[in-house]
């Protein structure tokens, strides 16, 4: 499946009006998202790469679409800043289908996801116009904020060329915790026991391990407070929950990849909340999977894609396939769409972005 | 409003929640943009979400306008009536329909008030994060039709960033629900809850909101420090930034700000400073103080003369009751004050207040400056007599100077207050023609007949007389501020 590499926005015009239908391409790390029609024409990203304003002193950063994560991390990292939301696939994936798919990693429970920390976007709609949506400063309420509906569109309301995000300092530090549990009930009590906490967590995370659950927890801060800071909370967890046992683990382990281990033909994300999950975790023993972000969200591994769809459908969440071959990426309970229609009747009357 | 309209709507209110004497109208003429006021047709206020629901496809129906109002502290003018339309007064929606501690959620109506859910959430360790100063009596429907800010935004964002999801009447009456109880919100699909949040009342009205909840912080830490010069409160924010530090807020009060909040409320600010910074941490308490010496290393290097941390919560209270009292301080100094809400590049801030300065010299008008350092979140305040004739006009002239300079800095006209009524005709400084004319699009997508909130955001619609009232009667009260 080739497309055609654009280069500039003005490339990216012509194609879309040259166009009937379109699809737009990154660095293809979401292999699901792209199973398109013959007719459709792709539209390669892949050339727009680059930072084009970091200003560390404002926490502001604008970077043009087709940039890999890996990219932006590391020059981030050069001024001991970091994209708070964390975005899944740092090693694959570009800024805009991390957008796109709004794809966060585990690290986004301190602070929040894409949503929390995009300020503005240029675009090109579905007409073939170009132009802004949202700021390019931290803090902004004019206009309709059409950057926050870009995050999860898909590219299919209008195809984003740059993006600006709010970053942060990062944490000098960050010590991982994996805390063991007999049972899924132990772990989600866990869970609830850290939310009516104040202790700021950076990750918190749990997913089937050896016999039982394990619970992956992240502290970021100062060497000096990190251990003890580490031990409060071990201590708490022991007093408080059916902690099994407690290990530090060294460096970031997989700790803050939640698709370690994951294996499978079909990868899935799915939105889910806390108190579904024990019901919805009896209809997916068979399956890998992991739950994020204190149990916000859910990455599953499958062969058997049809199955996880049905169940999705019946615990009625919503599930979007990253991996796999699918007729569309998009399983289980629809995602609203009279609003949404509305919105697309604007930026693409015809159609054309799928 | 024709009598059929009228008859319709008695058949969905009782008299006594349906408004429509001079008398009963005229609490509703304006907001607390007082420079402007009209009377509406009349005013309803439901109870519940099948009232507004028919409320609303009735006005659709019968192409009559509506505002939807809670407490009314707009400081754009974005609550202020249409004539001759209907005000949908939400006050009474004042539910909080379920608060779950441990996934960190609340479910509320949108005339709860803000403060309200932080005192019902505060015994399990948890607060409702965007604090605007007219929280204690501002809804959370006006939060989310004006994605309404506060001191500690920069951390934690805006109220948009703690909508998790929504159900609403858009203006055609069609309802529709987006967003959910997982920290995602939306999570999978567009991000709705984005759009409609900070939409100023023009796509419909909310009817039930999921919030997402915070830990209350283990610690707060507070240091005021004093500069004779704003420049070097200015450079200490950088100073702070490059540190690698966050704080919760960042603030600066300049001399005239300052000596109004202390002869207000006597919060301890030194009378000889030409700029106060407060700076705040906070979080869990062993990092708080780790970050905390940092932060006054910091400070000590910043050139203040007078660096003062706060030893105690009371201490802390009188520190904020200052700066949040300041601009109500101010005001009462002067018969009459516009307040902008421009934001600039954070390391901008020291050009923006040298051009302020000027431009205030060129007014001839006392400017007062205060503002949210941390975010570039300018508020200066216009002092001004409407009594005389044009004063008010140049104090508009000037407020859109400031605007413009905020754009052309690389800011907005607006951080938090939203662009209503006052800043609409600034919008299009902002944006292009091609983002305008897509913004009117979604509008008339969303609402074909524009009915909700008519008028607000965009330039050259029917606007209410502008006419010279005076600061608001909350205002004069310190109740509600115009930060």
């Amino acid at each position: 499946m080739t497309g055609d590499v654009l280069d500039s926005v003005a490339e990216l015009q012509a194609f879309v009006k040259g166009h009937r239908r379109i699809h737009v391409v990154g660095k293809r790390s979401k292999t699901a998202l792209h199973q398109v029609e013959a007719d459709v024409a792709l539209a390669d990203l892949s050339g727009m790469t680059g930072i084009t304003e970091y200003q560390p002193q404002e926490y502001t950063l604008t970077v043009l679409a087709g940039t890999g994560l890996s990219e932006i991390q590391a020059a981030l990292h050069e001024e001991g800043q970091y994209l708070p939301f964390d975005p899944l696939l740092p090693d694959h994936g570009s800024i805009g289908g991390a957008v796109a798919c709004n794809l966060s990693g585990s690290r986004r429970h301190r602070y929040g996801g894409i949503r929390d920390f995009i300020l503005g976007a240029s675009v090109v709609d579905g007409l073939g116009r170009t132009f802004r949506v949202g700021g390019k400063v931290v803090k902004n309420a004019a206009g309709f904020d059409l950057s926050k509906f870009l995050v999860g569109s898909l590219g299919q309301y209008a195809i984003m060329t740059e993006l600006t995000f709010k970053v942060f300092p990062d944490a000098p530090v960050f010590q991982g915790l994996r805390l063991q549990y007999e049972s899924l009930d132990d772990a989600l009590n866990a869970v609830f026991r850290c939310n009516r906490s104040t202790q700021e967590l950076d990750l918190l995370d749990f997913a089937p391990w050896e016999r039982g659950w394990s619970l992956m927890a992240g502290l970021a801060g100062f060497q000096d407070t990190l251990p003890q800071r580490a031990k409060q909370f071990v201590a708490m967890m022991r007093e408080e929950t059916a902690l099994l046992d407690a290990t530090e683990v060294e460096g970031d382990g997989s700790l803050r990849d939640p698709l370690a281990g994951l294996t499978g033909d079909f990868l899935v994300k799915v939105v889910i909340s806390p108190r579904q999950i024990a019901g919805f975790d009896a209809r997916v023993r068979d399956i890998g999977r992991r739950y994020s972000a204190g149990g916000n969200s859910a990455w599953l591994a499958t062969d058997d894609i049809g199955a996880l769809k049905k169940i999705l459908e019946a615990e009625q969440l919503p599930g979007l396939v990253l991996r796999g071959s699918v007729d569309c990426p998009l399983i289980g309970k629809s995602p609203e769409n009279l609003l949404a229609a509305r919105v697309k009747q604007v930026l693409d009357p015809h159609n054309k972005l799928v | 409003m024709n009598r059929s309209f009228f008859e319709a709507l008695r058949s969905i209110y009782p008299d006594d929640r349906l408004l429509t004497r001079d008398v009963e109208l005229l609490p509703y003429e304006s907001d607390a943009l007082t420079a402007f006021q009209t009377k509406p047709g009349a005013v309803a206020l439901p109870i519940d979400e099948e009232e507004i629901i028919d409320t609303v496809r009735l006005c659709h129906r019968m192409k009559v306008p509506f505002v939807a109002r809670g407490s009314g502290t707009s400081l754009s003018g974005g609550s202020l009536p249409i004539a001759d339309g209907l005000m949908i007064g939400l006050n009474r929606l004042n539910r909080i329909k379920k608060i779950d501690p441990e996934q960190r959620i609340a479910v509320v109506e949108p005339g709860v008030i803000n403060l309200h859910i932080t005192e019902a959430v505060r015994q399990y360790g948890l607060y409702y994060a965007p604090d605007p100063s007219s929280q204690s009596i501002c809804t959370i429907g006006g939060n989310i039709a004006f994605n309404s800010g506060g001191a500690h935004c920069l951390k934690y964002g805006m109220t948009s960033n703690h909508v998790l999801g929504m159900k609403v009447v858009l203006a055609d009456g069609v309802v529709t629900q987006f967003g959910s109880e997982s920290i995602e919100g939306v999570g999978i699909g567009p991000d709705l809850v984005g759009l409609f949040v900070g939409s100023e009342g023009l796509f419909g009205i909310a009817l039930e909101i999921t919030l997402r909840l915070m830990p209350t912080p283990q610690l707060y830490r507070t240091v005021m420090a004093a500069y004779d010069n704003l420049g070097r409160a200015g450079d200490a924010v950088s100073m702070v930034v490059a540190s690698g530090l966050l704080p919760g807020a960042m603030e600066i009060m300049d001399r005239l700000a300052i000596k109004a909040a202390e002869a207000s409320v006597g919060a301890g600010y030194p009378l000889d400073a030409e700029a106060l910074l407060i700076v705040e941490l906070e979080g869990e308490a062993l990092q708080v103080e780790a970050e905390f010496a940092e932060l006054r290393g910091v400070i000590e290097e910043s050139g203040a003369f007078e660096i003062r941390e706060a030893k105690d919560e009371d201490e802390r209270a009188r520190i904020w009751q200052g700066r949040k009292s300041a601009f109500s301080a101010v005001g009462r100094l002067s018969p009459d004050y516009i307040v902008q809400d421009g934001v600039v590049p954070r390391s901008r801030l020291g050009e923006a207040l040298v051009k302020i300065g000027e431009l205030k010299a060129q007014y001839q008008l006392d400017v007062a400056n205060v503002f949210h350092a941390g975010d570039g979140n300018l508020h200066p305040l216009i002092l001004y007599n409407g009594r005389e004739p044009g004063a008010l006009e140049k104090a508009e002239a000037l407020a859109g100077e400031i605007l413009a300079m905020c754009v052309d800095l690389g800011g907005s006209i607006t951080g938090e207050h939203g662009v209503g009524m006052e800043k609409r005709e600034y919008l299009p400084t902002m944006f292009s023609p091609v983002e305008m004319e897509i913004m009117r699009d979604l509008r008339r997508a969303i609402d074909p007949e524009e009915i909700a909130n008519r008028g607000k955001m965009f330039p050259s619609g029917e606007a209410p007389a502008l006419q010279m009232r005076g600061m608001h009667p909350l205002e004069r009260q310190g109740v509600i501020s115009r930060e």
